[in-house]
């Protein structure tokens, strides 16, 4: 029996040593890299030298505002870019993306410079300084990194407005054995910084064992905050506020009763993981796996799906880069329908323009040609 | 005979086809200067030295590569005489030339900018700070590296109104006295308590005593003058031979070495006199300029102010408006070097588009927006103490700025 005994303890001991020498760190998502280039957008050509002082920092705030047409889709779009300088000295940054127009936007203390798929600041910093400007963006390449795609159509008494999460990304996630009580704690650690809406904290979790990539790519999104309505004339306006994702459904549809022209005005924020963090039957998770069983693996799925989200949430709080990558960076998206004029062909030039004198000189560079040609017929021949 | 007449027709048609000639055919590209070489010297020499130094390195250094040829870059001096008529006709001539840029002080560009305009040919005003000079909607060939008006009057006001001073608005019956009491009016617009007079001095007087006893009386408890370097001496020796130790603000006419020589005999009436500039120096620190500095002292000697330190020692204007200059040359040619030809056209476009490092260290450019190299955010202000001048410590920015050496 002593015998028995002993050698089940040697082979525990060694069973653990073998599993001690397989168990490697992995780092978990977040803060960066994120799944997708952007947002945030990104222009064309190089941008310029940037330099900022030590110990300077800059936030930005941004309300992208998107007009849409009748049927929903994106007829403009444009950024009110709000960045505050702190700290004291020089600063020559960029921004970029693809830029078609820069303005100074309220409360600016600098004048925005504006070049090729850029916005330019430069000066000095006294302490504080507000950086405003409001940016025109080409439809194409911004159109396609917004976060919300909307669909108007008649349905019905009415109209029906159905708004979908388009921040849909695959994204590579890992499996293996790990603790319990560690995912519980990183579950933890995730949630307060969540709640708490900072963006999610560099980690590590240990793996015991082989780690393995899923074959087939988890799907995540930026949970969004969508708030809003939807009004026919002379009717009530529709209000609506949901979370899609974070568990909850990407799409949702609303119905407003009656005829004309819909009008659409909605706000969409990158949102907080809460449903997804929320430990089941006790205050945190780490009292959570103390009560009851809670399978590791599906602790670590939910930490690396809850923590894919809050990369891709924070993705989305940069429509236009912050200058700072290390600043804090919030965006708030605005949608409403815009008039949209007919599409019409493009004008030719006026008379005078730039294509009459493309004419003449083309003109007058064929007829020096055949002058020349004739020329040097009649020279030869004389 | 009719075959080398027929020749020499088809030739000059051929040239007739090609447009208007440039001397970058030779090799060459030319950068007209245009300054009042007989009207205000010390500054024409300045930006004539700062595009040649600029040139020199330049050329020196293998010539500017242009698509796919090697240039020479020559600087050709017109002299405007501080006459914006004069001025018309240096501009058409440089353009006859081939000019490919025209460096000014502005004399004369609201005159000229529309001529150059026509041939796509950009203007780089390089002293004149005033406002409508440029104007990047309709003025798209005008651009300018120096300080502006607008930017050094509300930097006065940011930096004056806080301290609780009742000031004296001084200007002389200048243009350049003008457009800055313009300025003023607006940085002080808002804030009217702040200001005790606004009085216009007439320029070229050497004896202000009246206009300074009035000033005095009106309670003023500072004064902030805008004026030729030989107002601002007069205002001076008005305010000290009375015993008024009021301080006194200026422009950038105030580091004028005329002021200082003007006051030579009284070097304690200089002292605590205060000016508004273009920073000489970047956040990286004195290196940068005082590299550019020793090669212009290198090549063209030092400026002396001709006046010396109580200790004997001469004293050197520090190179500003060469700097302006050579800076202006530097984006030209980054301009001329993206366009990857000579295509006027083409430069202009590019100048909104580079940007290149400034003799003190600072980045160079212009971009769609903004034809003004030197933002609002670089006029610092700084104060004479035995006839040499530091920044001064009491603004945010000019407390970070390391002193200038002006003496060997």
């Amino acid at each position: 029996m002593r015998a028995l005994a002993a050698a089940t303890l040697c082979a525990l001991v060694v069973a653990a040593s073998a599993a001690a020498e397989q168990t490697q760190q992995v780092v978990l998502p977040g803060p960066v890299p994120y799944p997708t280039d952007s947002p945030p957008l990104v222009g064309q050509g190089t941008l310029a030298n940037a330099y900022m002082a030590p110990g300077l920092h800059i936030a930005s705030a941004q309300l992208v505002r998107v007009g849409v047409d009748a049927s929903g889709r994106p007829a403009r779009v444009s950024v009110r870019q709000r960045l505050v300088v702190r700290g004291k000295g020089d600063y020559q940054v960029a921004v970029s993306g693809p830029v078609a127009s820069v303005r100074p936007a309220p409360g600016t203390e600098s004048e925005p410079g504006f070049r090729t798929d850029q916005v330019l600041w430069a000066g000095f910093s006294p302490g504080r300084k507000i950086l405003a400007a409001d940016v025109g963006l080409r439809l194409e390449p911004a159109a396609h990194y917004l976060p919300l795609r909307l669909r108007l159509r008649p349905e019905g008494d009415g109209v029906s407005l159905t708004v979908a999460n388009a921040t849909v990304a695959p994204v590579l996630s890992y499996e293996g054995v790990v603790r319990a009580a560690e995912m519980a704690r990183l579950l933890d650690a995730t949630r307060r910084s969540s709640l708490a809406g900072q963006r999610v904290k560099a980690a590590f979790a240990t793996f015991y064992g082989p780690v393995r990539n899923p074959t087939r790519p988890v799907r995540i999104e930026a949970p969004l905050l969508v708030e809003g309505t939807l009004q026919l004339p002379g009717g009530q306006p529709v209000r609506f506020s949901r979370i899609l994702g974070d568990g909850q459904p990407l799409t949702f549809t609303v119905h407003a009763s009656g005829s004309g022209k819909p009008v659409v005005h909605l706000t969409a924020r990158p949102a907080p993981v809460i449903d997804l963090l929320r430990p089941p039957g006790a205050p945190t998770w780490s009292q959570a796996v103390r009560r009851r069983h809670l399978g590791p693996a599906a602790l670590l799925s939910r930490l690396l799906g809850a923590r894919q989200r809050l990369v891709r949430a924070d993705q989305y709080q940069s429509y236009l880069a912050d200058p700072d990558s290390d600043g804090r960076s919030r965006a708030v998206y605005e949608y409403r329908t815009v008039a949209t004029a007919a599409p019409r062909s493009v004008p030719a030039p006026a008379g005078g323009g730039s294509g009459s004198h493309a004419l003449l000189i083309a003109l007058v560079a064929l007829g020096s040609v055949a002058v020349v040609g004739g020329g040097l017929v009649v020279w030869a021949h004389s | 005979m009719r075959r080398v007449i027929l020749l020499f027709v088809c030739l000059a048609l051929l040239a007739a086809g090609c447009g208007k000639s440039s001397s970058a055919s030779d090799g060459k590209v030319v950068v007209a200067v245009d300054v009042p070489v007989t009207g205000s010297p010390y500054v024409a020499e300045n930006i004539r030295h700062g595009v040649a130094l600029a040139a020199n390195n330049l050329n020196s250094g293998g010539g500017i590569i242009v698509g796919t040829k090697t240039y020479r870059l020559v600087p050709r001096l017109y002299d405007n005489h501080l006459s914006a008529r004069q001025a018309v006709e240096n501009t058409r001539s440089a353009l006859d030339a081939g000019a490919v840029a025209i460096v000014t002080d502005g004399t004369g560009v609201d005159a000229t900018w529309q001529i150059a305009n026509r041939d796509h040919v950009p203007i780089g005003i390089t002293y004149d700070g005033g406002t409508g000079l440029v104007d990047p909607v309709k003025r798209p060939n005008v651009f300018r590296i120096a300080p502006t008006n607008h930017g050094i009057a509300f930097r006065y006001a940011e930096y004056l109104i806080p301290k609780g001073l009742k000031i004296g608005l001084l200007h002389d019956d200048s243009a350049y006295g003008q457009e800055g009491a313009a300025e003023l009016d607006r940085a002080f617009s808002e804030n009217p308590h702040s200001v005790a007079l606004r009085m216009t001095l007439p320029a070229g007087a050497t004896d202000l005593s009246a206009q300074i006893l009035r000033a005095r009386r009106t309670g003023a408890t500072a004064l902030l003058v805008w004026a030729q370097p030989s107002t601002i001496a007069a205002v001076l020796t008005a305010a000290r031979s009375i015993g008024w130790k009021v301080p006194v603000y200026t422009s950038p006419t105030g580091s004028d070495p005329f002021v200082r020589q003007q006051l030579a005999d009284h070097p304690d009436w200089v002292d605590g006199l205060t000016f508004a500039g273009g920073r000489l120096t970047a956040e990286v620190g004195t290196g940068p300029f005082q590299s550019f500095q020793s090669q212009y002292q290198n090549a063209y000697g030092a400026d002396k102010v001709g006046v010396k330190t109580s200790a004997g020692k001469p004293v050197i204007q520090p190179p500003e408006l060469a700097m302006y200059a050579y800076d202006f040359t530097h984006v030209l040619v980054a301009a001329l070097t993206r366009a990857g030809s000579l295509d006027a056209k083409k430069v202009l476009a590019a100048m909104n588009e580079v940007s290149t490092q400034g003799a003190n260290g600072d980045e160079r450019g212009f971009n769609r927006n903004n034809h003004d190299g030197v933002v609002d955010d670089d006029v610092y202000f700084a104060r004479f103490h035995d006839m040499t001048y530091a920044p001064v410590k009491d603004d945010p920015l000019s407390s970070t700025l390391p002193v200038i050496p002006q003496t060997p």
